[in-house]
């Protein structure tokens, strides 16, 4: 019961997030967005996984942390860049 | 008693995570949104591993929520200052009261 | 109380594909999908499928949205104004989705146990895989063993990827070094 109030209670958090990545208005309030967004995507995961006794999703929520974080740095990165490469190769 | 501890911990942690969440739609500019988002990435996080770890017990499921948890302590505020510091660099300018400008 | 949580959850899938498709903003279209991928595999998850949900997580939330922003840094950002009618699209769409619901028909229905997928091989794999293979888990033990030649072909397709890849991105940066 407590993790279903709980998963219940994550949904609206993820609505609002969800309304902030599409209002913008800025790019960086959609990277923002998007980040809080996964934070909590783990959380639920890992509480779905209590809910329904299928404790091995606790390893998915981990992957999940990791992959959520490279990403924000990675779309961060982009922003401050410009792309993927070296900033050298760029002048050339 | 620890579902009762747990509980406390998964609803005071909701709670931050709301608070959050309504921060990042009612803040009026990115930097304190930023503010906002933080409550829930680091104290809302930690409040719900830490209610789900009571009720993992000595396992090795407690270990692994461990990790989640310091991963979330660790990224979440090292992705916000990538974040600030990347807005600062693309121009963007926090919110100012006129009369310290 | 779990049809609740499938409700709220397509729900913000639907909101969050309507979303990705109306914005002009190319770059908020690309948060989007990321926001969308992070959904469906929370979707596969509640449908028990966890190694898909590994799989859509890693490449969807991942790899697309660095490629996708990669592909950005080439093109403009912003989406171009169609000028074409509509209608023609509209129409192929709504005639794909009438062919693709009417082939629904013909399929069992969910989890009915008499399901061709049901009675064909699975029984055997359930029944006898731990005495034949003799790997507890028996997804592995089907690719590792039953299709050990499919997951073979895979593995190559993906290493040969992988060593083209390595090649180009090698190349050109030896090259470079070498004028400098």
């Amino acid at each position: 019961m407590m993790f279903f109030v709980t998963v219940i209670a994550l949904f609206p958090a993820m609505f609002l997030a969800l309304g902030r990545a599409i209002v913008g208005p800025t790019l960086y309030d959609r990277v923002l967005a998007v980040n809080s967004f996964g934070t909590f995507t783990v959380l639920m995961i890992a509480v779905l996984g209590f809910m329904t006794d299928q404790t091995d999703f606790v390893d998915i929520a981990l992957t999940y942390a990791l992959i959520n974080f490279i990403g924000t740095i990675a779309v961060l990165k982009f922003f401050v860049v410009g792309d993927f490469g070296y900033e050298e190769q760029r002048d050339q | 008693m620890i579902n009762f501890l747990s509980w406390v911990l998964l609803l005071s942690g909701c709670f931050c995570v709301l608070i959050s969440a309504i921060g990042l739609i009612r803040m009026p500019d990115l930097f304190t949104r930023m503010h906002a988002a933080g409550v829930g990435d680091t104290l809302g996080a930690i409040l719900v591993i830490a209610g789900l770890m009571l009720q993992a017990g000595p396992t090795l499921l407690l270990a692994k929520l461990v990790l989640i948890m310091f991963f979330l302590l660790f990224t979440g505020p090292t992705a916000c200052h990538a974040l600030a510091k990347a807005a600062l660099a693309g121009g963007e300018k926090p919110l100012l009261d006129d009369n310290n400008q | 109380m779990s049809t609740l949580i499938d409700i709220l959850l397509l729900s913000l899938m639907g909101i969050t594909a309507l979303a990705a498709v109306r914005m002009k903003s190319l770059f908020g279209a690309v948060m989007l999908t990321g926001i969308f991928s992070l959904l469906s595999a929370l979707w596969f998850l509640i449908l028990d499928a966890v190694d898909v949900s590994f799989t859509e997580a890693a490449v969807g939330a991942g790899i697309s949205t660095v490629l996708m922003l990669g592909t950005l840094s080439l093109t403009k950002s912003e989406e171009k104004t169609s000028n074409h009618s509509q209608i023609i699209p509209l129409f192929v769409v709504f005639v794909t989705g009438g062919v693709l619901i009417y082939g629904t028909l013909d399929m069992p229905d969910f989890a009915d146990p008499l399901a061709p997928i049901h009675t064909h091989v699975a029984p055997h794999y359930i029944e006898k895989s731990g005495a034949e293979i003799g790997v507890p888990n028996i997804v592995t033990s089907v690719l590792a063993s039953y299709r050990g030649f499919d997951t073979l072909g895979e593995v190559t397709v993906i290493f040969t990827a992988g060593v083209g890849v390595l090649l180009l991105l090698g190349i050109g940066r030896r090259r470079e070094d070498g004028d400098e």
